[in-house]
């Protein structure tokens, strides 16, 4: 690994400018970040620490505002998401390990845009939009808009600092994933599923981003490419069964 | 874990005695090489080829060596000014301390980089270059026995062992070793038989993954060297190291504290022979720390292929069996060799065959090496005669207990090596498999999408000899004792079991009893900590030790006229007129053994047998291919246990890592054998979830009256079993039939289709 400087800014602002050279990354809960830095994939010369940015609050308030630097694990443990998203919970709870979600964070979970992520197509699928601060001020956008492509997102030197998720009210949600291996792998596929007026469905995992689909014919035309985890072959049928017992889950959710 | 009736139940044997180093260990104070800095250590870092067979062109150091912070850049050429042939290995001395001319595999050492900043070390590494001749590689362990692209230009077989020599100087092979056992004629009796039976079985190459990675530290004069290293086998290492150098042993002083896991992948020379003639060249301490996925490339498990064919007769006898094995050894032989051998000859398996052929063969490959790792050999074998037992069992409509039953070797019969069958449990723990599975009950099969099935399956292992162990018991003037071995705790527990040993000969509590870890300056020779070997021959050295200081003390009570019950601590005050002086005992065990014949035959294979069996109950998910465990039973013979909870864990440790090998873990390399997956993120090892709702762990009763209060080794037991119970449980659930290690779920959604 590379030296690199450590900053810890107290205020969004000065984040912002001490990201603004080459070769400075934000650092969250740097559960990827510190992996990909080992691995020398990514080389930073500066790291900008968020923790000071007073960024991790949940405000329950008819819709959920959870800041960019909420722990998983204080998500997870958070009466309000039990209460009012419970589908939130459920998913975090097999979320990696303990070990990581108690470090890692909702804003890097959004922005690493890595697809085999939990949080990304399940947020994208509440109709959740999050909040990200740049120079030029706040802008708002969809969870499904940060996505460009794998490991690929959409900001413009900006920081993620909330993210909004509507009310679930009693319509029936639910995220469901198949591991391959072990069962704390990355997914193979991902499928999250919230039923109401408009259902919105939405796969991840076996593509390179999180992709809305309408129903399961739609998954024969998703570009998916064999891994690891399993042929192109394999993971589109593991989408439709997964997709059909998702909608099941979520017809019979209760709370 | 439910206790058996122990016949030898006394104080310390068969006390669950809570292990030793715990509170160190979970206070974060027990001692590993690890957490070790001298002063003026340097850091080394490794620069790996990317090319899996090839001729070194060039290496171009420079743009390392001029890095601010980097003390020096190390390659072959260096590594020769101290070591002029710098090859090591148990077996061959194939392997250099830095690539030679040739590199063989992807990640192979070329160069290292030293500094006194391990990340300046590491920037280094990324500076150097080098230039290679590609040459025609191979991965295959049956395309290496043809192949036109050859590992090794020559064969340098140790001289340790008498079955490589005729090995020695041969070329044009990628052959290590080719074990042959002949009894009876199999060949006709498969002729004469009523029904035959083929198949053909594989396993992949995984890793060992201690939690712990390989460390060795060397700290060095012109004329000595300390070094301090997790190591399963100081006494190897200083043998070895002495040797390289051209020193006396007593030169070369070899540590080893505790070790974070070892089962097989720190044995042998690892990093000493490189941090050794580091240390040497720098004229100061070198420590090498591999990283986590480093270890990918530095030592592995066995790849195998398995040919297994079985004549049988009408009534269900088992009468004639072939056996062709494969062992893909990788780029350097390691210990390969011994585990072709040595499991070889058990790979008709725990069976009563009259007529039976085995050739076992050991290969050189383009991959990264292959050594020992919890089993040495047996997972990969019972795998396979295993699936075949119960293939044949259905085909004949018998059912697989009772075809088992009928066809188990019995306590006195010969084993294919025509060594008879002795203090092996393995009709008991059958029986007791049947019964804690519940076999003759009716079995819920499931419903919808989930469909369950359950299966079991045996093993057993001759432990690997000759070897042996020396150990010495001081008892101080104040009646304390502190025991001197050079067996490695690696979190198996030998410590408390030796102090349990010791403890029970004196009458002493284990937890009053110090033991001292490796320390060739201090502890005396002892072969390696493997194979499950070291309760049993360790132990017997420590027992006759601690016998010989007991012996030693009732004559000084004669000599001094002190009745027999006398306190200890009076029979020093008396000799020496002071709390003065103390009494040392010494042992030493090496088991009989012959060698086998020309036909690999022998009729004292080994000092002990171990024998493993499992059951398992699962879910298929017939939709998604996805196998749940409900149930895992593992039951072994173990002799007496001597730390009954240590013995349990040792089971249900052995049999989760397994599982590990049975449904997740693979080195997965691409066409240019290159490793895709040398990340955690992407070589799954299990994790809790993993785990069955329901585990038993079990040692029947049972005694090896050769070992030490009756006890053996159990360390690798619970690995036996596990793969080819969870086959058949797959095939008795859904009729699919795997033949290849892992069991992922897509190979078993393809069969379903």
């Amino acid at each position: 690994m590379k030296p690199f400087d450590l900053l810890q800014p107290g205020s969004l602002g000065e984040a912002l400018s001490l990201l603004d050279v080459a070769d400075a990354r934000p650092f969250a809960g740097g559960t990827a970040l510190m992996l990909m830095m080992k691995a020398g994939v990514l080389r930073p010369q500066r790291l900008v620490s968020l923790r000071n940015l007073r960024l991790d609050a949940i405000e329950a308030n008819g819709s959920l505002r959870v800041g960019a630097m909420t722990t998983l694990r204080a998500l997870e443990r958070s009466e309000a998401v039990r209460n009012g998203w419970p589908v939130i919970a459920r998913a975090l709870r097999t979320l990696s390990n303990v070990r990581v979600r108690n470090v890692a964070t909702v804003g890097g979970a959004l922005a690493h845009a890595d697809p085999h992520m939990d949080l990304p197509p399940l947020l994208s699928a509440l109709g959740a939009q999050v909040v990200v601060a740049g120079k030029g001020g706040e802008r708002r956008l969809p969870v499904e808009d940060l996505y460009a492509g794998y490991l690929e997102n959409t900001l413009r030197n900006e920081l993620i600092t909330h993210v909004e998720i509507p009310a679930l009210g009693k319509r029936g949600a639910a995220y469901l994933k198949c591991t391959t291996r072990s069962a704390d792998d990355w997914p193979a596929v991902g499928v999250a599923v919230v039923l109401g007026s408009e259902e919105r469905i939405f796969v991840s995992a076996a593509t390179d981003r999180p992709v809305r689909i309408k129903d399961e014919a739609a998954i024969e035309a998703l570009k998916i490419e064999g891994d690891l985890h399993g042929s192109a072959d394999y993971k589109k049928h593991l989408l439709k069964v997964y997709l059909r017992r998702a909608i099941d889950e979520a017809r019979n959710a209760v709370h | 874990m439910k206790r058996a009736t122990q016949s030898t139940e006394t104080p310390q044997v068969g006390r669950s005695v809570p292990r030793l180093e715990s509170w160190l260990k979970v206070t974060g104070r027990a001692e590993y090489v690890h957490n070790l800095r001298l002063p003026g250590m340097l850091y080394g870092k490794i620069f790996r080829s990317t090319v899996a067979h090839g001729r070194i062109r060039r290496i171009d150091v420079s743009a390392a060596q001029a890095l601010p912070g980097v003390f020096k850049v190390v390659t072959s050429k260096e590594v020769r000014e101290i070591v002029p042939d710098p090859y090591f290995g148990p077996a061959f001395h194939d392997q250099p301390i830095l690539a030679i001319d040739k590199v063989r595999y992807v990640g192979e050492p070329v160069a290292v980089v030293l500094a006194s900043d391990p990340h300046v070390a590491e920037e280094a590494v990324h500076l150097i270059s080098a230039e290679y001749e590609e040459l025609p590689a191979v991965y295959d362990e049956v395309e290496a026995m043809t192949s036109k692209a050859i590992v090794h230009d020559v064969l340098r077989p140790a001289g340790t062992f008498p079955d490589l020599k005729h090995l020695k100087d041969r070329k044009n092979t990628n052959l290590a070793l080719d074990f042959r056992l002949r009894r009876g004629d199999a060949a006709n009796a498969m002729k004469k038989a009523d029904r035959v039976f083929e198949h053909r079985f594989s396993t992949q190459q995984v890793m060992h993954t201690p939690l712990e990675p390989l460390v060795s530290v060397a700290e060095s004069t012109e004329s000595s060297l300390t070094i301090h290293t997790a190591s399963q086998s100081p006494s190897f290492v200083r043998i070895e190291i002495a040797r390289l150098l051209g020193w006396p042993e007593n030169k070369v002083r070899v540590r080893v504290p505790f070790l974070g896991g070892g089962f097989g992948a720190k044995l042998y020379i690892k990093l000493e022979a490189l941090v050794s003639v580091l240390s040497l060249l720098a004229k100061r301490p070198v420590k090498i720390s591999l990283t986590m996925e480093e270890q990918f490339f530095t030592i592995t498990k066995h790849a195998s292929t398995f040919r297994i064919k079985s004549g049988v007769s009408k009534d269900g006898r088992i009468v004639a069996r072939e056996c062709e094995v494969w062992w893909n050894g990788g780029a350097y032989a390691d210990i390969g060799p011994r585990v072709t051998q040595k499991s070889g000859f058990t790979a008709p398996g725990p069976y009563d065959i009259e007529h039976v052929a085995v050739d076992s063969y050991a290969l050189y490959t383009n991959l990264p090496p292959a050594g020992a790792l919890r089993g040495f050999g047996i997972p990969q074998l019972v795998w396979a005669y295993e699936g075949h037992t119960d293939l044949m069992a259905r085909e004949l409509g018998l059912d697989p207990i009772e075809f088992r039953r009928r066809n188990l070797l019995r306590e006195g019969r010969p084993q294919a090596t025509g060594t008879v069958m002795k203090d092996a449990a393995l009709e008991k723990v059958l029986e007791r498999i049947s019964v804690l599975m519940e076999w003759g009950k009716p079995f819920e099969r499931g419903a919808g999408t989930v469909k369950k099935g359950r299966g079991i399956a045996i093993g057993f292992k001759a432990c690997v000899s000759p070897t042996t162990s020396l150990a010495a018991v001081n008892v101080n003037a104040d009646g304390s004792c502190i025991v001197y071995c050079s067996t490695a705790d690696m979190g198996q527990g030998s410590d408390t079991a030796m102090a349990q040993i010791a403890g029970e000969v004196l009458h002493m509590a284990a937890e009053s009893i110090t033991v001292v870890h490796s320390d060739t300056d201090v502890t005396p020779y002892d072969m390696a900590t493997l194979g499950s070997r070291s309760l049993f021959h360790m132990g017997n050295a420590v027992k006759l030790a601690a016998e010989d200081a007991l012996n030693k003390l009732n004559v000084l009570r004669k000599e001094l006229g002190l009745a027999a019950d006398c306190p200890i601590p009076d029979i020093f005050k008396k000799k020496y007129g002071m709390q003065a002086g103390n009494v040392a005992g010494t042992g030493s065990y090496i088991p009989s053994y012959k060698s086998p014949d020309a036909n690999g035959l022998t009729d004292n294979a080994t000092p002990f047998w171990m024998v493993g069996a499992s059951g398992v109950e699962i879910e298929v998910d017939t939709e998604t291919g996805r196998v749940r465990l409900t149930r895992l039973v593992n039951v072994a013979d173990v002799g007496t246990p001597i730390n009954p909870k240590i013995v349990e864990t040792q089971l249900s440790g052995a049999a989760i890592m397994q599982l590990g090998f049975t449904l997740h873990e693979k080195m997965v390399f691409d066409a240019q054998g290159q490793l895709r997956n040398a990340s955690f993120a992407e070589y799954k090892i299990p994790g809790m979830l993993d785990l069955p709702a329901s585990m038993v762990n079990e040692a029947v009763v049972a005694e090896q009256k050769s070992g030490p209060f009756g006890g053996k080794g159990v360390g690798e037991t619970g690995t036996f079993g596990v793969s080819p119970a969870i086959a058949n449980a797959i095939h008795d659930a859904v009729g699919v039939r795997l033949t290849s290690l892992p069991l992922n779920p897509e190979s078993i959604w393809e069969k379903l289709k």
